[in-house]
């Protein structure tokens, strides 16, 4: 496929340096370019340009870019930036551009962050779901990898699951991965990376879901810092419409801080020994804030026996809220999971799967 | 047992809902039948359980012992901020996780370990940890003298975990002898059998615990012990068996005692298991 390329950039002599970069590659056509944005969005309409790549130094040129969507409805833009800022990638992909690459680039660096785009999803902010259990043994990390694959099968669009149980993370084995590089290696090299440079830090698992790993031991957690963490969390946003966080047991830094990255933080509670609501409760304190703040916080009790809306009704008023879900005991679900089995043999149709299915309905249609 | 040092017992998992805490109640709740001075630190600082599954309630935590040490350690007294449950002739200290998970983040590593150096008068300490290698959990690991290392293994993943969590125990120089490996749980018709595990391990299980759901969650509701509502349960009978390899007494002894228990009518096996009165837990206590 050939591009007609519109290219904006400020500084004469690195508009120069990338003119020089597209002219010598046939696939790109270079239109015309410019040094101001406003004049680009003015004048291109004659060239017809199907790609627009966009100095996004400035914070203030994002606002132009949905006025760019609107004109040149059949054209996709690309921001360039001197260094990755993950709000200004952010700001850019909710306002309908196809994502962000560094500057000078290569050719293949723009066909490479287009095709990433593709396979993104659609042109929409990323929905990044934390899974925060009070006690553990709860189930969160089979329900993070259900929904995972749920929410890629209904959508079509690319799932990233990050095993942020820095200690003991069990994601890779659900899927019988033997991934490359994980997460320690991913938040070490954050600072530089573009998100086609971190793909590579994911595991592709199949059918539209990709996985980053835990470390290889324990004591690598350590090494792991928190708003490295959360910027990774944040490029993934660029590769993947939904990024599923199986956060740690309990309130720690980590949990914490990637719970309040999330726009949506699930808590799941396994109902065995009667304490579970009491923990719940005391969860819910710590996200009380958030809720107030219009991040969405779901509450989920699983290993259910008696999943009827009476038991449902009586445990809402312990919990003195509503209860997001009731997840059945499911024996299939822990037998395929726990042999890494969990993508290929998925017991559809079960009750269990049926209830992450609809929440993954609700989610995609943003019900949820 | 005076001028001895006291034993302390660290209940520990690398995954959660191995039954740590029951397992660390019944430790204590055995030790303290046997005569021995307990005491159970609830080291779950967040979502801590024991207060819960012995229904006792305290006006006093482990927060309100590390402002009291910080403030004054030569005239601490960490009697001052234990809650006591008993039941019949026998009872134990527990101390329990501080109210409020904000008090929780205040804990501090070094005032936990003071406190529990202050525990002298104690012939055993069981702590029961979170299951993670945290800086806590690892000064507590430091200061115990036996590792119940507890897992269950009915879950490849949990297997795995298991074994990561041994081998860390041995690379941070854990003494072998040290880590007492209790299978939680045990089912002779699970399709992972014991003697893998141990193959993997590449060492023997120290001790196997059967699985009596049903008991466990009776003894919760009960509030009490296993060993004061399901006398009868084989897990009850294991964590015997478990108390007598820490205590190195043999199950025989206790046979004995139990028989000249029932014969001379000063403990009744049924009483424990409806709840007589001769039985008391904190709650009717106070």
């Amino acid at each position: 496929m050939n591009y007609r390329v519109i290219l904006v950039e400020r500084d004469a002599d690195m508009l120069s340096r990338m003119a020089g970069i597209l002219k010598a590659d046939d696939t790109f056509d270079l239109a015309s370019t410019y040094h101001e944005v406003d004049m680009a969005l003015g004048q291109s309409s004659v060239f017809r340009p199907t790609l627009f790549l966009i100095d996004m130094d400035s914070a203030d040129d994002v606002k132009y870019i949905a006025r760019f969507v609107k004109a040149y409805p059949q054209a996709q833009i690309l921001g360039l930036l001197s260094q990755w800022k993950s709000s200004t990638a952010e700001k850019l992909l909710a306002a309908g551009a196809s994502g962000c690459i560094l500057k000078p680039f290569s050719t293949a660096d723009v066909v490479e962050a287009l095709a990433i785009y593709k396979r993104r999803g659609k042109p929409l902010p990323t929905r990044t779901l934390a899974f925060f259990s009070p006690k553990g043994h709860s189930g969160s990390t089979t329900m993070a990898t259900v929904l995972a694959i749920e929410l890629a099968k209904l959508s079509g669009e690319s799932v990233g699951i990050i095993d942020a149980d820095l200690q003991f993370g069990d994601v890779a084995m659900f899927f019988d991965a033997v991934p490359r590089h994980n997460v320690v290696e991913a938040t070490h090299d954050i600072n530089l990376l573009t998100p086609a440079a971190l793909e590579h830090y994911f595991h592709k698992v199949g059918n539209g879901v990709w996985i980053m790993s835990g470390p290889l031991q324990p004591e690598h957690a350590e090494l792991v810092e928190a708003d490295r963490l959360i910027e990774v969390v944040r490029m993934a946003g660029s590769l993947f419409r939904y990024v599923i966080l199986d956060l740690p047991v309990g309130f720690n830094p980590i949990s914490l801080a990637l719970a309040e990255c999330a726009d949506t933080d699930i808590l799941i509670s396994m109902i065995s020994s009667g304490q579970e609501v009491r923990h719940m409760k005391r969860s819910l304190k710590m996200f009380h804030m958030w809720d107030n703040y219009g991040k969405q916080v779901y509450t989920i009790f699983s290993g259910v026996h008696n999943c009827t809306e009476s038991h449902k009704r009586k445990i809402e008023g312990e919990l003195g809220r509503s209860v997001t879900l009731f997840l059945p005991e499911e024996r299939r679900i822990k037998d395929v999971a726990g042999s890494g089995r969990l993508m290929k043999d998925l017991p559809e149709g079960t009750p269990f799967i049926e209830a992450v299915a609809k929440f993954a309905g609700d989610i995609i249609s943003g019900r949820r | 047992m005076e001028g001895h040092s006291s034993i302390i017992i660290a209940v520990f998992s690398t995954s959660s809902g191995n039954g740590k805490t029951i397992t660390a109640i019944n430790l204590a709740a055995g030790l303290a039948e046997e005569g021995y001075r307990t005491c159970l630190v609830d080291l779950d600082l967040q979502f801590g359980d024991v207060m819960g599954y012995l229904d006792l309630v305290s006006d006093y935590t482990i927060a309100d012992a590390q402002r009291a040490i910080l403030r004054d350690e030569q005239h601490f007294k960490i009697d001052d901020y234990l809650t006591e449950y008993k039941c019949g002739e026998a009872s134990f200290a527990v101390l329990p996780p501080p109210r409020e998970i904000n008090d929780a983040y205040q804990i501090n590593v070094e005032a936990v370990e003071k406190i529990i150096r202050s525990m002298r008068g104690f012939n055993f300490i069981v702590l029961d940890l979170t299951a993670v290698f945290s800086t806590l959990n690892l000064a507590m690991l430091d200061l115990s003298t036996v590792i119940n290392y507890v897992g269950v293994m009915d879950f490849l993943p949990a297997v795995k975990n298991y074994k990561v969590g041994y081998d860390t125990l041995l690379r941070f120089d854990y003494e072998e002898s040290k880590i007492c490996l209790v299978e939680n749980m045990t089912d002779q018709d699970r399709y992972i059998k014991s003697r893998d595990v141990e193959r993997l391990l590449g060492t023997k299980i120290y001790h196997h615990l059967p699985s009596d759901y049903q008991a466990v969650t009776y003894s919760i509701r009960m509030g009490k012990p296993l060993m004061y509502c399901m006398p009868l349960s084989p897990l009850t009978q294991s964590y015997w068996q478990l108390v007598d390899r820490y205590t190195n007494r043999s199950k025989q002894s206790r046979a004995a005692l139990q028989y000249e228990e029932q014969k001379t009518g000063r403990k009744k096996i049924l009483s424990w298991l409806f709840g007589d009165d001769d039985w008391h837990t904190a709650n009717n206590t106070k």
